[in-house]
């Protein structure tokens, strides 16, 4: 697989449902997209409106009904399993809302679980360091804070220098001050290292740090902005 | 039907596979408590019946001959409710169809009555007619076993004069329930006949006219019985009295109690075993489940369910484990005892013997089942009352792991992250850990225990046809004979060796302490039969002095360099005191050894022997066969190898089941054990298992996780299991032993090594199945979900 220049990510009349006949759920309606490289994106839109599918499906997590995501030469819509696994391996970083770090492994290992089976990654103390946890690297998540649960979870999104970020609302369980911590974690991560970032949120506010903004509703793009004038995420509010 | 029902259902439809696995485990438990108990009451309540109905003695003597006047007398004595006198001995039967000559036990009956004593039951034919003194009546077992029905005709060598009887009568008897010719210890129902015959008749073909030599009776009341004892010794001291004694001396009833108190054994320690473990899966099950469901029951709390409607919600489920665990467990009981019950048909000769276990068992199994279930749900349903609302509303919590020690710690950081992770998650849930390692220990212990069995049988076989008996036949006399007649027997067609049998019925005492035995005579440099211990060492008792059980010695209170006082039963009637040179611990057969030319001078009846053991060329088998038929003296004629294949079906019949019962049980318990650990495993990973596939890491990679962790817990309930299963085998066969044989303590590498394979092959299957679990991980789903 190679990594593609420009865009990273070709997204054309998209669609994903669930379950069949009068039951059928739409998630996404035929979504047309393109994605720069180093562009931080934000889908912004209430539940249900289709962005956490759109990421999984961008993630290889899940596949769409019709239509076709494309990352560079790789269509998502139609690889086998071990594609989309060597996919995720090579190119993707996630960010959950609920962090997803394997409790039986400290800080540090979380995110060597990663570094270890990437191509060429930074080391793992660099990765803590980007995030400003270079201290409490051994401990185990539950003696973390939700804050830095989550920057241990980008650490470990970052660590293998993935072409794409995606984080399905990584602010969503935590207060303002730590939120505002992780925001610049990725903010820093992408401007560091230019990785293209898809962050998903339900809040207007945040949606002011990113390049554009594109906002669903009904499983379609009801528009794209871009912001003229991206704000810092000190200056967010929620 | 409420909500809560349809979740339950629900939940039940989603962990079948669970529910069977910890219902089977289970559900052996209850199988073995049905069949062990439905058996023992079976056997025990034929055995009491037959015993009442046919008026089985309570006590019994024989003597050398008595006049039959003395009997009216003896009916008076305080305590006696009945009493029969007898003529009884032995002969041998001639059947065209069959070489050898057959032993026969004969009895006599009362002409023109039933016995009041050991009544008979007729099966087939008719009581014999007074007036016609060659009918008789034949024991069931021999008369099928031959084909012989009433009307046919058995030729019989009674002190060298052959007569033909009719066989009017078919019948069983309760002194022969379990029926061994003189000098055996198995029924061999072809090779032995048992003859009632009208008692003028027998007593002249005995000569014993107008006289007894065999006295049975029954006591008015138990608390009379040593009363009569003394009595009756007194009084029949003078007509050669060899000691008047109980049913727990008469073979038959002997081997019954013995049998009885095995299953009873069995009945006590095998259901235990079964049922802890299945409290556990239980309990592993429910309390997964309770975790999972956490929020959900802070949920139903907070809408007002009371917290003892949600605990009787989950102690429900343990109520569909145990109604599975119960049924399986009441109808393959039913099945094994029914089985069971027909292989004690085949030994034990009642009238009737069927399987059946009554309601207390049933019920029994049943509380049983659901006390288990109960227990084994309790913490579970305790966690789930005592949650608080709150829960369902609370952020999730990574589990909250710790570092472990230092030592522990540096020994990780040189392991994969995986690896850390299943050592670390062994360590974190360490209750858990110990009790899969204990589920699969006492599997493995089990199984041992059941390849143990056969083993430890044919190693008894083995050191008593290899290193103890090693004749090929062994002839009985009538009674004693001047050893002169070995000579006689050496020069008989096909004998190639042949050494004396001596055995003297005598009474030990030490103080109060007083015991009924028989002492073996031993030539020194005994081939044919020696005293072999059960660790196979041969014992040459000394050339004075007595060789005693450690059995006997217990009993009698006595050490090496004791005093014992030996009363011979017959013959001189010799009271002596004799010293004891050594106590052994024989495997097999006797309890009081001595040389055979002291146990002469010491009874002073040097040179008499009562039989002969004998090696024979098998070419010459048949003609020597129609000259053992000649000999008057001689009443049984054994032949080794018969015995020893008649051994090794009755074995195969009732061990070989057992084996095959136990070695499914072992591994239904240990794939149980390892199935439940791994769903569980898996389900509590499922969210970690989940993001490792996110990360990139492949099904194979992932799928490593409880296959680990399970061959983590195998590998340490391995030797846990062997140790366990060696300790338990010994014990078990322990319990088993009985005063007529003990085990030789065994350890068999190739059984253990199979037993492991098994148990490991029977978890990696399990392991492996719970794991097509992972492929059903929906990525997504899983993520989402909060814990």
């Amino acid at each position: 697989m190679k990594p593609v220049s420009d865009p990273v990510f070709a997204i054309e009349r998209l669609c994903k449902s669930y379950g069949s006949g009068p039951a059928t759920v739409h998630a996404l309606r035929g979504l047309d997209l393109t994605i720069a490289p180093g562009e931080l994106l934000v889908l912004l839109g209430p539940s249900g409106s289709g962005k956490s599918t759109l990421l999984n499906i961008l993630g290889g997590l899940d596949r769409p009904t019709s239509g076709s995501a494309r990352f560079g030469n790789l269509d998502l819509a139609t690889a086998d399993d071990d594609t989309l696994t060597e996919y995720r391996r090579r190119h993707v970083g996630f960010v959950f809302q609920f962090y997803n770090l394997i409790a039986s492994l400290t800080a540090r290992e979380n995110v060597e679980l990663v570094s270890e089976i990437a191509d060429a990654p930074m080391s793992p103390d660099e990765a803590l360091g980007l995030v400003g946890l270079g201290e409490r690297t051994t401990h185990f998540p539950a003696q973390l804070s939700g804050g830095e649960q989550q920057r241990v979870a980008i650490a470990r999104a970052i660590v293998k220098r993935p072409t794409v970020l995606l984080c399905d609302e990584p602010t969503g369980a935590l207060d303002v001050a730590t939120g505002v911590k992780v925001l610049e974690s990725l903010l820093h991560v992408n401007e560091t290292i230019g990785t293209t970032t898809l962050l998903i949120t339900h809040n207007s506010d945040i949606a002011r740090i990113g390049d554009r903004v594109v906002h669903f509703a009904d499983g379609m793009i009801r528009d794209v902005e871009i912001n003229a004038q991206r704000v810092a995420p000190s200056q967010v509010r929620w | 039907m409420s909500p809560l029902h349809h979740k339950l259902l629900r939940d039940l439809r989603r962990l079948w596979i669970q529910v069977i696995a910890a219902g089977t485990v289970l559900g052996c438990g209850i199988a073995i408590f049905v069949m062990s108990i439905g058996t023992y009451a079976s056997l025990e309540s034929a055995r009491d019946d037959y015993y009442r109905q046919s008026k089985m003695a309570d006590l019994t003597t024989s003597l050398v001959r008595a006049p039959n006047s003395l009997e009216p007398s003896l009916a008076l004595i305080p305590g006696v409710a009945a009493i029969e006198t007898r003529t009884v001995g032995f002969g041998l039967i001639d059947l065209p169809t069959v070489d050898e000559p057959v032993t026969a036990q004969l009895l006599s009956l009362p002409e023109g009555r039933r016995p009041a004593v050991n009544d008979l039951t007729l099966r087939a034919g008719r009581w014999p007619e007074i007036h016609r003194p060659n009918e008789a009546v034949l024991n069931e077992a021999f008369a099928s076993a031959r084909g012989i029905e009433p009307g046919g005709t058995i030729s019989l060598l009674i002190r060298g004069e052959r007569k033909r009887f009719t066989i009017v009568g078919v019948a069983s008897s309760p002194e022969f329930v379990f029926a061994v010719a003189p000098g055996s210890i198995l029924p061999e129902p072809g090779r032995f006949g048992i003859l009632w015959i009208q008692r003028s008749t027998l007593a002249s073909a005995l000569e014993l006219d107008g006289a007894f030599n065999d006295l049975v009776l029954r006591l008015s009341s138990e608390t009379a019985r040593a009363a009569v004892i003394a009595t009756i010794d007194q009084r029949l001291a003078r007509y050669g009295n060899r000691g008047v004694y109980g049913r727990e001396r008469m073979l038959s009833a002997r081997y019954l109690t013995d049998e009885l108190s095995q299953l009873k054994t069995l009945a006590s320690i095998l259901p235990p075993i079964f049922l802890v473990v299945a409290m556990f899966l239980i309990h592993s099950v429910l309390s997964r489940l309770v975790g999972m469901e956490r929020s959900n029951i802070g949920l139903l709390k907070s809408f007002g369910y009371r917290n003892g409607a949600i605990g009787w919600h989950y102690a429900q489920f343990s109520l569909a484990f145990s109604v599975v665990g119960i049924a399986i467990g009441i109808s393959l009981g039913i099945v094994v005892g029914q089985y069971m019950t027909g292989v004690y048909r085949e030994v034990y000769h009642f009238p009737t013997l069927d399987f059946r276990a009554d309601a207390l068992t049933f019920g029994g199994a049943a509380a049983v089942g659901l006390l288990a279930g109960l227990l084994g749900a309790f913490s579970a349903v305790r966690r789930a009352t005592r949650l608080a609302p709150i829960v369902a509303l609370s952020p999730p919590t990574p589990t909250s792991f710790r570092k472990l020690s230092g030592r522990i710690e540096r020994q990780l950081a040189s392991l994969s992250l995986r690896s850390r992770m299943v050592v670390r998650r062994l360590f974190q849930f360490p209750r858990r850990s110990a009790m899969t390692i204990i589920g699969i220990a006492l599997a493995l212990a089990l199984l041992i225990m059941s390849e143990h069995f056969p083993i430890a049988i044919n190693r008894l076989l083995e050191l008593n046809f290899g290193t103890a008996q090693r004749m090929h036949t062994t002839v009985t006399f009538a009674d004693q004979r001047n050893e002169t007649v070995l000579r006689e027997i050496r020069g008989l067609p096909g004998v190639i060796m042949a050494e004396p049998m001596r055995v003297a019925d005598v009474f030990f005492s030490n103080g109060h302490r007083r015991e009924r035995e028989v002492i073996i005579g031993l030539p020194q440099n005994a081939m044919l039969n020696r005293l072999v211990e059960s660790n196979g060492s041969i014992v040459v008792p000394d050339k004075t002095g007595l060789t005693l059980s450690a059995s006997l010695a217990r009993k009698l209170g006595v050490e090496a360099g004791d005093r014992v006082l030996v009363e011979a039963t017959d013959g001189l009637r010799v009271t002596t005191q004799v010293s004891v040179s050594k106590v052994a611990s024989p495997f097999l057969g006797g309890s009081a050894y001595m040389d055979q030319t002291e146990l002469g001078r010491l009874l002073r009846e040097p040179g008499r022997i009562n039989g002969a053991y004998l090696i024979i060329d098998p070419e010459q088998r048949q003609p020597l066969n129609a000259r053992f038929k000649q000999i008057p003296s001689i009443v049984g004629v054994a032949y080794t190898d018969r015995f020893q294949s008649e051994l090794q079906k009755l074995f195969r019949e009732g061990v070989g089941f057992f084996s095959n019962m136990f070695l499914f049980f072992s591994l239904s318990m240990a794939a149980g054990v390892a199935f439940s650990a791994a769903r569980i495993t898996i389900s509590e990973q499922e969210r970690d298992l989940a993001t490792l596939r996110v990360l990139g890491y492949d099904r194979k990679a992932i799928s490593i996780l409880p296959l680990a962790e399970m061959t983590v817990l195998l590998v340490v309930a391995i030797p846990t299991g062997l140790l366990l299963g060696a300790a338990l085998s010994n014990w078990m066969m322990h319990q088993f032993e009985t005063d007529l044989f003990s085990f030789p303590l065994i350890f068999d590498r190739g059984a253990y090594a199979q037993s492991t394979l098994f148990v490991t092959v029977a978890v990696l299957l399990a392991t492996v199945w719970a794991r097509r679990d992972m492929n059903k991980i929906q990525l997504v789903a899983a993520l989402k979900s909060h814990e």
